[in-house]
Parts: C-alpha cells; structure tokens; sequence
C-alpha cells in the first residue's frame, strides 16, 4: 500500500512536471470565431475520416492545445456560475455557445500525425486514431449537449444540463486523453 | 542444566499504571484526519472528484479543530505544551538513545516538529485544494470561482505536486512509529487507540491528562462546522 502510493506520488510529481496541464493539442484548428454561431443547431460533423496530415503539424497541435485551453477557459465560466444561485445566464450562454463550436469544428483537429507519434508533447492518445468511430462519438455527444446547453434560458435548466455536457468531456478525456502525469 | 529454578515469571502484584495521554477527541480527530486523507488521495486518483470534494472539506473541518484544540484542549495536544525549542530538540537526541530513556507525557521534543509539520502540510494542502479544478473542468474546489483560470490551473498543479511533500512527511511519521516499536520496544499506536500508556516509566503526572469541560469541545465542534460551512456554502 505504501509503495503503491509512494510510486504513484512519484509518478503523479513526475508527470506534473512534465506539463504545466494542457489539454490534447488539437493542430491547426482554426480559433472558433469570437461571435456565437448563429447557427442554432448543432451540425455535428462526424468524419469518420481521418484528414490529411497538415503542413506545420506543431503550430497545428499548438492551436489545437490552445483551443482546448480556451474551452477549458469557458468551462471555468461555466462552473463559477454554478455556484451561484442566481448565475449570469448571458454569460452562461455566451461560454456554452463558444465551446459548441469548438465542438462543432473538433471533428478536424485529428488529423493523421498529430499524435503522440509526432513526437510533440500531447495528450492526445493513439486510441484517437485506432479507434476513431468511437472518437468520432464522443464528439457528436458534445456538440449534441453543448448545443443543448447554449440553448438553455434558465438557471435551473443550465444546472441540469452543465453536469450533462461536463460528462461528455470526461466521457472522452478517460478514454482518449493520457493525463500529464 | 541447572532447573529448579523456573524462569523469572514477570507477573508484578500491581499492575503497571495506566496514564491517560490521549483524550477522545485528539484520537478521533487523528484517525479521521488519517481516513480522508487517505480518501482524498484513493478519490483523485480514481477521478472521484465528487468523493474528493467532501473528504477534502472534511480535512478542512478535522484540521480546524485540532487548531482550536492545540489551544482548548487537554495538555498533550496543547501546542505550548510540546512545540519546544532547538535546544530541547537537540537535547532529546541523546536522551532518546541513554539507558534510561523515557516515554514522554505525550509527544517528545522532536516528534513535535513531525506533528507541526505535518499540520502545516495539510493547511497547504487544503488551502490549495480549495482553490483547485479538476482537468475536464467539471469539479472545482469551493473557493475556485473566486480566482481566474491560469491561476487556478497553477494552483492546481501545486496542490498535485505538494501531495507529494505531505506523502513524505507521512512516510517519516510512519518510519518514526516503526523505530520506536523496533528499537525502543514503544508502541505509540496502542495509546492513539485507546488513549492510555501503561508501563513503568513514564512520566508526566501519573494519571495523564485532565479531564475538558464540554463547552471547549463543544465550541470547537462549532468552529469546525462553522469554518466549513461559510468556505462550502
């Protein structure tokens, strides 16, 4: 038990050194842009293709690191409203509206070599591109609920569906992101 | 060869003393501190966040009240009673090692700085929990909200990496135990439990601590709660 702890301390201070806690580096995903979609519905684009390798694959998985940077930027918004009993639901909807087009573009941050086989620090695991149907899924799952969380006009509503869309997140980061550890 | 004699059979007419060293709530307090840091630790690491939450809170609350107590409480965890400077530091060393070592009346000059220390590295630890978020951004300390997002994710990357120094302080806490049972023949664990030391020679008055009115307790029950409640709510 002691060892068990005692090495995955050393692992956990290990990794925690290797990165300051980025996110799966998409490549060169374009930067959602600044106004919310005025598409209402989520048109989830589920390529089940993997793209072509792109020109500069750093700068790409630079762009794709700082897109989920800035998701989780907008998640924090998210989460702080929760907290409060009366959150700011312009706000709320502007954060949820961003990442709904991050989601909405997230299907084409994948493409092939800009995985760990880049040999850039990711946490984009390979199962991403073994197995991409599954990949492919958990993506439209957040564009359906983030979509749906945009949409959402009250407090209580908000509440109710942010844990819902905060699953999708994780449902995929536990499959398909190696932590930084 | 020579029997006859049977070997010396230590059953002393009067039992050796038992001296009260430990009150129920520093033992309570000592092993749930124990169990939710050991399940904040089991959480994080199996992405409980929700679990990780409350045992940290409940950290929060044990660690306040030990606090209080290290000023409300009986003599032995009263911190003036043990933090003592480095010349009785330094003077235990040889003391401990002399024939005619005896068990302190609570803790001893050195394993005084391994309590301090220890309540220390918890206060950082949970002060910094309070602030943390976890990666998906789903679970946030309660107190999260109140700082921005590049601060909280270096926040959250000391209070991963400073686990690490509450771990080893931990393990020394251990490996001190496990020295006094080897070489010293003291076991500490058994009065952690039961709250008494028996033996011969001990010191300290022969009955242990006093006895705390209700009210103290009480008050820093009220403060634990009250701490708790006003970070969470």
């Amino acid at each position: 038990m002691k060892m068990k702890l005692f090495a995955t301390a050393a692992i956990l201070a290990l990794g925690l050194a290797a990165c300051g806690g980025g996110e799966p580096a998409p490549a060169e995903p374009t930067p959602v842009a600044e106004a919310p979609a005025p598409a209402p519905e989520v048109a989830p684009a589920a390529t089940t293709e993997i793209g072509a390798a792109p020109a500069d694959i750093p700068a790409f998985m630079k762009t794709r690191h700082d897109n989920y940077e800035d998701i989780g930027k907008n998640m924090k918004v998210l989460q702080d409203n929760m907290k409060l009993d009366a959150p700011d639901m312009a706000a709320v909807t502007a954060a949820a509206t961003k990442i709904k087009d991050y989601a909405a573009q997230m299907g084409t941050w994948f493409p092939a070599g800009t995985g760990p086989e880049s040999g850039i620090k990711t946490e984009a695991k390979a199962e991403i591109w073994t197995d991409r149907a599954t990949f492919d899924g958990t993506v439209v799952k957040l564009q359906e609920e983030s979509g749906k969380l945009a949409a959402t006009a009250d407090a209580a509503a908000f509440k109710a569906q942010f844990p819902v869309m905060g699953g999708t997140c994780k449902g995929c980061h536990d499959k398909f992101r190696q932590e930084d550890k | 060869m020579e029997s006859g004699q049977p070997p010396e059979a230590p059953t002393p007419a009067t039992a050796p003393a038992a001296q009260k060293v430990w009150d129920v709530p520093t033992r309570l307090v000592h092993w749930t501190l124990a169990i939710g840091i050991a399940t904040s630790w089991w959480s994080v690491e199996n992405k409980q966040m929700d679990i990780h939450y409350w045992s940290g809170l409940t950290v929060l609350g044990l660690l306040v009240f030990r606090l209080y107590w290290g000023f409300g409480g009986p003599e032995t965890a009263r911190f003036s009673h043990f933090i003592k400077g480095p010349a009785a530091v330094f003077g235990y060393i040889p003391k401990l090692f002399s024939k005619n070592y005896r068990a302190a009346f609570g803790h001893n000059p050195l394993g005084a700085l391994s309590v301090v220390a220890l309540l220390l590295a918890i206060i950082v630890q949970v002060g910094l929990g309070l602030f943390a978020s976890d990666t998906d951004g789903l679970f946030a300390g309660p107190l999260n909200r109140h700082i921005d997002y590049d601060i909280a994710k270096d926040v959250t990357d000391f209070h991963e990496d400073f686990f690490n120094v509450l771990f080893a302080l931990i393990l020394l806490h251990f490996a001190a135990i496990a020295f006094y049972i080897v070489v010293k023949r003291i076991n500490l664990i058994g009065p952690m439990l039961t709250g008494k030391r028996r033996g011969a020679n001990l010191t300290g008055p022969a009955k242990g601590i006093e006895p705390i009115p209700l009210w103290r307790l009480g008050i820093g029950v009220a403060l634990a709660v009250g701490v708790v409640w006003f970070v969470a709510r």
